[in-house]
């Protein structure tokens, strides 16, 4: 019995120790396998994020330099943003309140605001403040040691992005975001060369987030960023601006303009210049007056989203992402096709009876010119910007053919220009393009294309008929000096033979000095160019109670000898309600065209040579005459051969107080020099400028005359030209003998594309 | 041996003869040794050898471990790496030497103890319960939260219930060794044993400690069950603590229903409630199957609420991973096997209950709290045996140990 209990026991007590041993410990090593096995790595993840304090080392992000190498467009500064870790502050009231009291006036934040964000215990990573300069870190940083706060309040290194040309290049270079990253422009485009690549230092951090013993730092060296050097110029770039403001203040352009400025040899992209632009630094605001206009237009409650809007117009790059109704600009391109395939000489001639009419359509395409341009040779028919010569050439194309120089000359594909944002053009495809959309896209209007196409096609036939890659950065250049990259100026393809291209731009270059973009002309320099004026006919169709509304643009190169820049300018919707009328390409474009090319060329080292008349009527420089004695001014401007007038008092002993135009200014080589001496009325001598628009030579040089002004001919003054610009606005008050400079182009709507009608019948 | 190894250089010369004489010679206490048993450390009859050395083999890692849990935690809170270690090891010195002596002590002697260890433990329990919750004398009796578990005199502190542990091994070894006859029947095989448990279970919960009440009564219901008590009593007494255990979740605090929810889902609710067990899995899952490696654990950084105390068995899976952490649960498992087996061949009864109930109190403890820590089981306090820090609990255990181990010199087994 005994020995029976015994034996019960041994066994009850085994049975049990293995019960509890097989069980408990193969419960507890099955739980191991589920933790440590199956779901180790997540365990192991999340063990790491909450020990591992990453630390972010910024990349500094590559500078931008203009054309010249050495002018800064963009770069980047050493900032620092301020970081609460309201974990390690939320427990201590105390803390919390001197770190908020302590921070908000240097950071100048709500204290209240801060002593909130530091009572959030769950935040390891809060920011407050961001971008502060070195001055306001190093306040940040006293204030932290003085009241030894070693937790809770971190500074992180960072950049801020600064462009010292504030709106001149805007469109081109974009801006970057909060964080660095390009987000418009040439930051968006080459933001992976830019950016470079940030580092970071990783360590290991307890729970009260001290530095782990024995646990290395890991350091990754940030990698900064490499630089572009850019083909465009700034002092191009700035005078484009310059030019394009002018024009959309004289003629009232409503939507908006375009520059472009390529060398037409390897595609670089010179000057490239669009309004709305805006301010690189502050790119939020909206500067363009007209944009300010129609926000304050509206209800109130309507402001903020189109203050949105607006924001996202004036960062738009008009001259890429926007496409346009090429119009008469178009016609040097069909021209091309037409002599390339021997379909037409210079001398074929073309009777314009002022319309075509096509079959199944009620009325007929117009001519610009209603009554007709008569039998024209194409020379004359290309000068004449006439409509049915173009729809001829079209027609004797035929589509195919047409589609396939279309596509030659670029105008299918986008361009590849270096820029974001690039828009498809938009065209007829071959099966849709019937005898009607055939003539109508002959004469450049019904297809859509981008500013870039236009000037780069231009460029086509200002070269020799070589397709260029348009480019905007010429090379990139890493942090070490190597040249990471360079633009590709390799020839795409060739569109057309070198004669054809010769014959047309020799054909511009006529059209530029007495044709219809006579406007474009720029003394002493041979310019090709041709003049478009398109109506914007999708926006009249969609409230025809409003005026049609125009693009005018002016597109042609320099010098004719040997072409080397292309230029296009464009306006969209010139013509205000006071300079009503004034919207064709030559009278609102060209004059711009004339003024850029004037500045420009020399600039870029192409040297004037003046014709005779053209010198005859070149200005001569104001001499130093002021503080002369009268005697003395006298004998230097006989000298000079220039005429002088005085006021005051003409003893010759007296001293030349002031002269007019003064030292340094243009005065016409058969002008004067007015000079002040000592007592006359100074409200005397003041003059109100009368309005020279519309005048013709003749009875503008009259019109100055008498109120005693003096002129400066701008533009081909020749027969049948009127004034389009003066250079000071009628009304003001200038002294007697000032030297307003007038610009002169034909003044009539040469060449707009298609007649209104027929365009709405067509529809 | 020094005069052996001159003998043998001088015999060089003549090796053919001086090889035979020399194995002869070792030969002979080689026998004598045999005939007596393993001599080393015993006094009187040996001990058995397997267990002893498992026991010394794990105390060494769980001091490493130890040492490797705290250093974190004792560098921040104490100033210096070694605080813990360092009194660790004292009292594991000193309780070695404890059981060693303990070891010389017959363990007979507590067939006679067994009744005023019960009742010193009692009273102990009443002092805290006086001198805590009822007068609230912070010095003496220092309260954990809405627990009072500690007796505080001077430098000393102890927990009465790791005393009551040991009281109720022996008063119930004791009673079954009395009726071993008798055990199946309900007035001697039940009702002694549901007076002392009772008494001793409901002082320790009234101290609000939960886990040491759960393991007093799984102590004294396996030491029953082995007894000879009759299977339906445990069936009813299970269903009434499990009832009374489902009235607390129920009905009852906040407290101890947080756990179940943490149990069921570490990852979501309240962060300071699930904090210590999601930090327990993390760090296990971190180990993966080798571990990070010895001393390379990240969550012992403050991470892992006191590492070198209940939880040290995640930092264990840390380091060492699953690898580690079974090969450890191995030797835990070699020593209550051994334990088992020694008290099984007991020379008599009293032992044999004594040594299991000893070894059931480490192997409960070990599965509980290794459990708790992989999140088996809801979280409860339970220390893990030979790794945790703490002097009392330590001391008292390697006394048991000692126990164990004089059982072992009485016991008809083989001991090498």
């Amino acid at each position: 019995m005994a020995k029976g209990i015994a034996e019960k026991m041994k066994k009850k007590a085994m049975g049990l120790t293995a019960a509890l041993l097989v069980v408990g410990f193969g419960a507890a090593a099955v739980s191991l396998f589920h933790w440590q096995i199956l779901r180790g790595e997540d365990m192991s993840t999340a063990a790491m994020d909450q020990s591992l304090r990453s630390t972010t080392l910024p990349a500094m992000r590559g500078t931008i330099y203009d054309a010249t190498g050495t002018k800064v467009l963009a770069q980047s500064a050493s900032v620092w943003t301020v970081v609460l870790e309201p974990a390690f502050l939320a427990h201590d009231e105390d803390l919390r309140r001197k770190v908020s009291s302590g921070l908000a006036p240097i950071l100048e934040l709500d204290e209240e605001e801060l002593y909130e964000k530091t009572g959030d215990a769950s935040s390891y990573y809060t920011v407050i403040k961001r971008r502060i300069e070195t001055e306001t870190r190093d306040t940040v940083n006293q204030f932290l040691t003085d009241n030894g706060i070693d937790s809770g309040v971190r500074l992180i290194d960072d950049y801020k992005r600064y462009y010292p040309y504030g709106t001149v290049a805007s469109n081109i270079l974009g801006f970057t975001g909060y964080d660095g990253q390009g987000l418009e422009g040439l930051e968006l485009y080459y933001d992976n060369e830019l950016r470079g690549t940030a580092g970071r230092m990783v360590s290991a951090r307890n729970a009260w987030n001290l530095d782990m013993p024995f646990e290395k730092e890991q350091l990754i060296e940030a990698e900064n960023g490499s630089d572009l050097v850019l083909t465009i110029d700034e002092t191009v770039q700035s005078i484009l601006k310059k030019y394009l403001a002018e024009g959309i203040e004289k003629y009232q352009v409503k939507n908006g303009a375009v520059a472009i400025m390529m060398d037409v040899k390897t595609g670089g992209v010179i000057g490239l210049s669009t309004k709305p632009d805006y301010d690189p630094n502050d790119p939020f605001t909206v500067l363009d007056e007209n944009l300010l206009a129609e926000i304050e237009a509206l209800p109130e409650s309507e402001q903020d989203e189109a203050y949105n809007t607006a924001q996202i117009r004036q960062w738009r790059n008009k001259a890429v992402a926007d496409t346009y109704y090429p119009g008469s600009v178009f016609k040097m391109c069909v021209g091309a096709m037409g002599l390339e395939e021997g379909l037409i000489t210079e001398a074929s001639s073309y009777t314009c009876n002022g319309f075509v009419k096509f079959e199944g359509m009620k009325d007929p395409i117009h001519c610009w010119k209603h009554a007709g341009h008569g039998t024209t040779t194409f020379r004359e028919g290309l000068c004449n910007s006439c409509n049915p010569w173009f729809m001829h050439i079209g027609d004797l194309l035929g589509a195919t053919t047409f589609a396939k120089y279309r596509e030659a000359f670029g105008f299918t594909q986008k361009t590849g220009i270096d820029l974001p944002g690039e828009s498809n053009s938009l065209y007829h495809d071959l099966e849709e393009l019937g005898p009607v959309e055939l003539a109508c896209e002959s004469f450049g209007q019904n297809f859509s294309i981008t500013p870039v196409q236009m000037i780069t096609a231009c460029s086509v036939i200002a070269n020799g008929g070589f397709l260029v890659q348009p480019h905007v950065v010429d090379r990139i250049v890493d942090q070490d000096g190597n040249i990471v990259k360079t633009a590709d100026t390799a020839y795409r393809r060739q569109v057309i033979s070198q004669e054809t291209a010769s014959a047309i731009a020799d054909i511009m270059r006529q059209n530029a000095e007495v044709g219809t973009a006579n406007g474009g002309y720029v003394m002493g320099y041979r310019v090709c160019g041709k003049t478009g004026t398109s109506e914007k006919v999708d926006k009249h169709n969609q409230d025809r109670s409003k005026p049609m509304e125009y693009i005018a643009s002016y597109c042609g190169f320099a010098p004719a000898e040997d072409p080397q820049y292309a230029l296009l300018v464009f306006f969209d919707e010139p013509g205000g309600e006071d300079v009503s009328g004034l919207t064709g390409g030559n009278a609102v474009a060209g004059p711009i065209f004339s003024k850029i090319m004037e500045e420009v060329l020399p600039y870029l080292g192409v040297e004037a040579q003046y014709t005779e008349d053209e010198y005859e009527q070149l200005d001569m420089v104001s001499p130093s005459v002021a503080g002369k004695t009268l005697d003395e001014a006298i004998a230097h401007l006989e000298e000079l051969g220039l005429a002088y007038s005085i006021i005051g008092s003409e003893d010759g002993d007296v001293l030349v107080t002031e002269q007019i135009p003064e030292t340094g200014a243009a005065v016409p080589k058969d002008g004067k020099v007015v000079l002040y001496t000592e007592g006359y009325d100074v409200d005397s001598t003041l003059v109100e400028v009368p309005d020279f628009m519309g005048y013709d030579l003749a009875n503008a040089s009259y019109l100055a005359s008498i109120n005693g002004l003096q002129i400066s001919v701008n533009g081909a003054s020749t027969d049948g030209t009127t004034v389009s610009l003066q250079s000071i606005a009628a009304g003001e008050q200038v002294r007697l003998g000032t030297v307003i400079s007038l610009t002169f182009v034909e003044d009539v709507n040469t060449d707009i594309a298609v007649d209104r009608e027929a365009e709405g019948q067509e529809e | 041996m020094a005069a052996q190894g001159r003998t043998a250089r001088g015999l060089r010369q003549t090796p053919s003869t001086g090889r035979p004489r020399g194995e002869e010679r070792e030969r002979q206490p080689r026998k004598g040794r045999s005939q007596i048993q393993y001599r080393l450390f015993s006094l009187g009859q040996g001990m058995d050898m397997p267990l002893f050395v498992f026991i010394m083999v794990l105390l060494a890692v769980g001091l490493v471990m130890l040492f490797s849990a705290s250093y974190a935690y004792s560098y921040y809170h104490e100033g210096n790496s070694y605080y813990y270690i360092a009194r660790q090891g004292g009292f594991a010195v000193a309780g070695v030497a404890a059981m060693l002596l303990i070891s010389t002590f017959d363990y007979h002697h507590f067939h006679k103890l067994s009744y005023p260890v019960l009742g010193v433990t009692v009273l102990l329990l009443l002092l805290v319960l006086l001198l805590g919750p009822v007068l609230k004398v912070k010095e003496i009796a220092p309260p954990e939260g809405d627990a009072y578990r500690w007796l505080q005199f001077g430098p000393l502190g102890f927990q009465p219930s790791e005393i009551a542990k040991f009281a109720v091994i022996l008063v119930v070894a004791h009673l079954i060794s009395q009726n071993a006859a008798k055990m199946h029947t309900f007035q001697h095989g039940v009702v002694p044993f549901l007076v002392v448990l009772g008494t001793v279970a409901a002082l320790i919960f009234f101290e609000n400690h939960l886990s040491a009440t759960l393991i007093v009564l799984l102590i004294g219901a396996a030491m029953m069950f082995v007894g000879g008590t009759r299977p339906r009593w445990f069936i009813l007494g299970g269903l009434l603590v499990g009832g009374a255990l489902a009235v607390m979740l129920i009905g009852g605090s906040n407290y101890q229903s947080g756990r179940i929810d943490v149990w069921l889902d570490p990852f979501h609710g309240d962060p300071d409630l699930t904090h210590q067990t999601r930090q327990s899995l993390y760090a296990i899952g971190s180990g993966g199957l080798f571990g990070l490696g010895l001393g390379q654990s990240r969550q012992k950084y403050l991470y892992l609420p006191e590492p070198q105390n209940d939880f040290i068995f995640a930092i264990v899976c840390e380091e060492l991973g699953m690898v580690g952490a079974l090969a450890i649960m191995v030797l835990f498992g070699l020593v209550i096997w051994r334990g088992m087996y020694v008290s099984l061949k007991a020379k008599d009864r009293f032992g044999m209950m004594l040594g299991l109930g000893i070894t059931f109190q480490v192997g409960i403890q070990t599965v509980l709290n290794i459990c708790v820590v992989t999140n088996t089981i809801p979280n409860t306090g339970i220390s893990l045996p030979f790794f945790s820090y703490g002097g009392t609990a330590l001391m008292m255990l390697l006394g048991e140990m000692g126990i164990l181990l004089n059982i072992s010199r009485s016991a008809t087994v083989e001991k090498t």
